[in-house]
């Protein structure tokens, strides 16, 4: 997994601004620490020199910091004043992280709902709508810590890491060497082990959590045991698996943390070892005070940036699952415009619906199979049969918001003109005009935030009487009756009497005897299994 | 949670409360606090020393007057990986001993709680309190406790660096670490707050208009109301970012000031350096110690925000465990509760009981009653429960296993009234929702007895209708269950449940729903149970809504009817 993922600046709009401040803000603060450290030689250097300072032991990086920097008085102004800078700008990248993180995730939030409902009540009914709803809500979140923690730390990496190996090579070329040697021994170290514990931390990782979800178990079992007369017992077990984990989880961590022991070692160590050289060397008069104290406090900010990514290593993983899961569902293409013309006025226009097939998303199975229907205005027709043939199915293709695999959805005018629904973009009729024409109420209807405190019969007597009372031509309503019971129910089917008396095409899904017995025609939708080229059994 | 009344031999948790259970071994703390406070030690010591080695070479000693420092240089390099991953080691190994502790003293906390209450504990909650809840209050040691001890013994080492030197700069020192200490944590913590409290309206907010717009999507096309709906969610998201950033606030000052007392700290030490040396108080290279320690003494306070905001979460899990004993009726012990499982009067307690119902009515304390029950379950009888969903069933299931006691009338067992230590023991309950262990399936009959044979568990399995599922499994009998293993669909489980019924040596059962997710042979082999049980003098009680049941029992109780 990259650690930095493009898409999040060049697809995510708003946080571009946001990110170009935030990486300037790293800039200069990269710039203030390199700053304090030719600063602090400058201060240091003419006290600590046992003759009086003659060159410039900064040499081409002495432009940076004027040799009168080593003026106490000035030389602390501009101390205090790098020193001020940079909780200015710890403030400001700390506020502008935490923006960037919080836009982001609304921004995807907000586009990933609005691009998956493009994708039609097929797409959404196919089980992947509560793993949008997971992301949308939980998994989106772990981009905050991304922006504020793992970004951050990579922005520093990036740029104070070369800059400070640029200012010591500058400075003296040996402990340039040494960084330049032992810096990239760190990822790759960190890749050699990774790659040795491969399997070891594999294994142990598995028994860990076998461990654990089987303490889990034994106890989540409590109430069972106590009911059998058998509670007494586990306490023990309960403790010889926890011991049995604890085990299992320190061989995963003892592997685990040695990539931070590498880490660690590796960026301490080589600030040591330039330490150690430039004190012989300074010994033997072959470099300046000035230039050393420099190097001393340049090269450990070099490595600094590495042992916090390493830090926020795990901060970042999360975030960027989320991100790709968000930026996978953004890519799914959305239906492509169908039908050339917009829908007439479908009022007083008998529905047609002939031979209608609709495959399953899997495609075993056809659901409704061959469903023939002619539904007039002013009359009510119940589609009937088991669950799952495919009344439903059905009444989201009358809506024109699902196309029939075969067979065809025709409006007839009464002079004969007939309207053909069309699925392809040269003929036909634009299904988004007619869907704007029906009133379709599905079996859990949504009436927005505040509907969610209904109880679902609420729900669906507010959904089917708005319907009823939209004046739209084409009711379709997916078991009105279903969470009602008696008196309700008899109130939903006036009113659905009513709307029909008024002129509506209404068809309805419905096992309801009543509501059956209330409609003009009554149709039975039948699925047949693909395969055994034979109804189901 | 402290202090609970003990009996004579019970092995009950002692000392106190939760943070008692983690059981921590100071000495192990204090052993992962000496190896943090080695590791960041060694990076404070790693800066003075070769702060003090540049300084002295500058006075162009001969190299023998270097080599102790530059040895120490290099040892103190290794020093801070080495004792890092020991401490890591340690700080964890300390944690999961706490938590394997916490949960062990979990169960037996629970176990010894009012057993209807114990019998009817939602798995889910069990399962996050137990889980999650437990390992963050574990959490605490590795992310809060070590950290604060390594803070304090490293800045007190950085202070007595400098102080060994120049008694001034180290007071300047210690207070801006003392700053740098608490400012942040305070002001972290109040962040968290915002967050939680803010946060929490604001997300619920965000996830229902994120709902409504997913769910309601094919109705927003219908209705035009796409838009709408669009800017619902848009007006919650604007909410939370606005929530968020008011939590962003304080948390932006509180690194702000961590790297203002870091300087304030280095420039007071840079001026106190040199006014030392110009004045002859300090050597060159005690100077260059006193002016570059603080460079790298800060790093161990900036842990401590994180872990103020780790022990309030860890607070905050310690709570939710605390309800959930609460809600197990934990210190409200039952008079008599757990005598030995066999007391004097009943030598044998798979001898056959008669039970008795006299005018009992069960409820829940604070519910509704049922209507009052009369009843009689004679050897090898069985009696049928029915009526609506809701009117008490499972309740009086209880009742009638002395899990509850009765809002009026008497259960009696062997002429004797039922109390909770009859439960399990002299009346098992099998529930609705019994749990199918993740461990083999003969480990799973055992449950219902210890001593159950492979020929017996054989024998069962076929009786309920599971022999062809046991022999598709090449484990056979050692087949693990559960996650990670084989899946059980709710008829295998159900299945797997009535083997334990037949298993189980309590003369009375109670079954809470016998035939949910069976079939037609679903009867069958409720009917062959039945048969099993009256063979061997065992009473059953089934409660039911298929009516189909009703012709195995002997007699029907009907609690929509009777009273």
């Amino acid at each position: 997994m990259a650690p930095f993922d493009p898409r999040l600046v060049t697809r995510v709009g708003p946080t571009r601004p946001l990110l170009l401040i935030l990486a300037t803000l790293h800039a200069a603060s990269a710039a203030l620490v390199l700053l304090q450290a030719l600063l602090l030689a400058r201060l240091l250097a003419p006290v600590l020199s046992p003759t009086p300072l003659e060159s410039d032991g900064l040499g081409a990086l002495g432009a940076l910091v004027p040799t009168s920097a080593r003026e106490v008085r000035f030389g602390l102004t501009l101390l205090s004043a790098v020193v001020v800078g940079r909780a200015v700008l710890a403030w400001a990248s700390e506020r502008i992280a935490h923006r960037a993180g919080a836009r982001v995730v609304s921004n995807l939030r907000s586009r990933v709902i609005g691009h998956v409902g493009s994708l039609g009540p097929r797409w959404l009914a196919s089980g992947s709508a509560p793993g949008v709803n997971v992301l949308v809500t939980q998994g989106l979140e772990g981009l905050l810590p991304y922006f504020t923690r793992f970004l951050p730390s990579l922005l520093t990496a990036a740029m104070v890491t070369p800059l400070a190996v640029v200012m010591v090579t500058g400075l003296d070329l040996t402990s340039a060497a040494i960084v330049l040697v032992t810096l990239p021994l760190v990822p790759l170290f960190m890749w050699l082990v990774g790659r040795l514990t491969q399997t070891h931390s594999e294994r142990h990782l598995a028994s860990m959590v076998r461990l654990g979800s089987q303490t889990l178990d034994l106890i989540v079992g409590l109430p069972t045991l106590r009911s059998l007369g058998r509670s007494q017992g586990p306490a023990g077990r309960i403790h010889g698996l926890g011991e049995a984990h604890r085990k299992a989880t320190m061989g995963s961590l003892r592997i685990a943390f040695l990539s931070g022991l590498v880490l660690e070692l590796l960026t301490t160590l080589s600030v040591a070892l330039v330490a150690v050289s430039m004190g012989f060397r300074l010994a033997g008069g072959s470099i300046t005070i000035e230039t050393a104290l420099a190097v001393l406090v340049l090269a450990p900010e070099a490595y600094l940036p590495l042992r916090n990514i390493g830090l926020h290593f795990h901060a970042s993983t999360n975030g960027i699952a989320a991100a790709e899961a968000a930026f996978a569902l953004l890519d799914i293409p959305t239906p492509g415009r169908r039908g050339s013309e917009p829908a007439p006025n479908l009022a007083g226009l008998t529905l047609r619906l002939d031979a209608l097939s609709i495959a399953t998303p899997d495609g075993s199975l056809l659901a409704p199979a061959d469903l023939t229907l002619e539904a007039h205005p002013g009359t009510v027709s119940a589609l009937v049969g088991p669950n799952g043939e495919g009344k439903s199915t059905a009444l989201l293709v009358l809506a024109g918001l699902v196309y029939p695999t075969s067979g065809t959805v025709t409006a007839v005018a009464p002079d004969g003109t007939t309207h053909l629904l069309s699925d392809d973009d040269t003929n036909g009729v634009e299904p988004e005009t007619w869907s704007r024409q029906c009133a379709w109420v599905p079996q859990r209807p949504d009436l927005g935030p505040e509907g969610r405190s209904l109880s679902l019969g609420q729900r669906e007597r507010l959904a089917v009487g708005r319907a009823c009372e939209s004046g739209r031509a084409i009711l379709l309503l997916d078991e009105p009756t279903a969470h009602l019971d008696g008196q309700a129910r008899q109130e939903v089917i006036s009113a659905i009497r009513d709307a029909a008396l008024r002129g509506a095409v209404v068809v309805v899904a419905t096992h309801d005897d009543e509501l059956m017995a209330a409609a003009d025609l009554v149709v039975e939708a039948r699925a047949l299994d693909r395969a055994a080229g034979g109804t189901r059994p | 949670m402290r202090g609970k009344a003990r009996t004579a031999g019970d092995r009950r948790p002692r000392g106190s409360g939760l943070w008692g259970d983690l059981d921590l071994r100071w000495m192990r703390v204090a052993a992962a606090i000496l190896a943090g406070s080695g590791a960041l030690g060694s990076a404070v010591g790693l800066t003075a020393t070769s702060a003090w080695l540049i300084a002295r070479a500058a006075e162009m000693p001969s190299p023998a007057d270097l080599a102790i420092a530059a040895v120490l240089v290099r040892t103190l390099g290794i020093g801070r990986g080495a004792l890092r991953y020991a401490e890591r080691l340690r700080s964890h190994d300390t944690s999961l001993r706490g938590v394997a502790s916490l949960r062990t003293r979990a169960y037996e906390r629970l176990e010894a709680g009012r057993t209807a209450q114990v019998m009817t504990l939602p798995k889910g909650e069990i399962m996050a309190r137990i889980g999650a809840d437990l390992d963050a209050i574990g959490d605490v040691v590795v992310r809060a406790l070590v950290p604060l001890g390594v803070a304090v013994v490293v800045s007190a080492t950085a202070v007595g660096i400098v102080g060994s030197q120049h008694p001034g700069a180290a007071a300047c020192l210690a207070a801006c670490l003392v700053v740098a200490a608490i400012l942040p944590a305070v002001l972290t913590a109040r962040a968290t707050r915002i967050s939680q409290e803010e946060g929490a309206q604001t997300d619920a907010a965000v996830s229902v208009a994120a709902l409504s717009a997913l769910e309601g999507a094919t109705e927003h096309r219908v209705w035009g109301t796409t838009a709408e709906a669009a800017s619902l969610l848009d007006d919650a998201n604007a909410r939370q970012e606005q929530a968020r950033e008011s939590a962003a606030r304080p948390a932006a000052l509180a690194a702000a000031i961590h790297v203002l007392a870091a300087g304030v700290a280095l420039v007071t030490a840079v001026l106190i350096g040199i006014a030392a040396v110009t004045s002859g108080d300090l050597t060159g290279p005690a100077a260059a110690v006193v002016a570059l320690t603080p460079l790298a003494a800060f790093e161990a306070v900036g842990a401590l925000p994180a872990a103020s905001a780790q022990a309030s979460r860890s607070r905050a899990a310690a709570a939710r465990v605390r309800g959930l004993f609460e809600s197990a009726g934990l210190n409200r012990s039952e008079p008599s509760l757990r005598p030995s499982p066999a007391p004097a009067d009943d030598p044998d307690p798979r001898a056959a009981f008669p039970l008795e119902l006299d005018r009992v009515r069960a409820a829940w304390p604070g519910g509704t009653p049922t209507s009052p029950v009369d009843a009689r379950l004679a050897p090898g009888q069985v009696i049928g429960i029915i009526g609506p969903s809701g009117i008490g069933k499972t309740t009086l299931l209880l009742t009638m296993c002395g899990a509850l006691p009765p809002v009026s009338g008497e259960a009696r067992i062997s002429g004797r009234r039922v109390t909770p230590a009859d439960t399990g023991i002299r009346i098992a309950m099998t529930a609705e929702d019994a749990h199918v262990f993740g461990t083999s399936i003969i480990e799973n009959l055992r449950v219902a007895r210890g001593d159950v044979t492979h020929e017996e568990a054989d024998r069962v399995l076929a009786l309920v209708g599971l022999g062809p599922w046991l022999a598709r499994q090449p484990e056979g009998l050692d087949t693990i269950l559960g996650s990670g293993g084989l899946s059980v669909s709710g008829g295998e489980r159900r299945r797997l449940l009535l083997a334990r019924v037949l298993l189980h040596p309590a003369p009375i059962h109670l079954i809470d729903e016998p035939g949910e997710h069976l079939d037609e042979a679903g009867t069958d082999i409720v009917q062959a149970i039945v048969e099993e049980s009256r063979a061997a003098g065992r009473s059953l009680v089934i409660v039911t809504h298929d009516h189909a049941l009703l012709k195995v029992v002997d007699t029907v109780v009907d609690l929509g009817k009777v009273g």
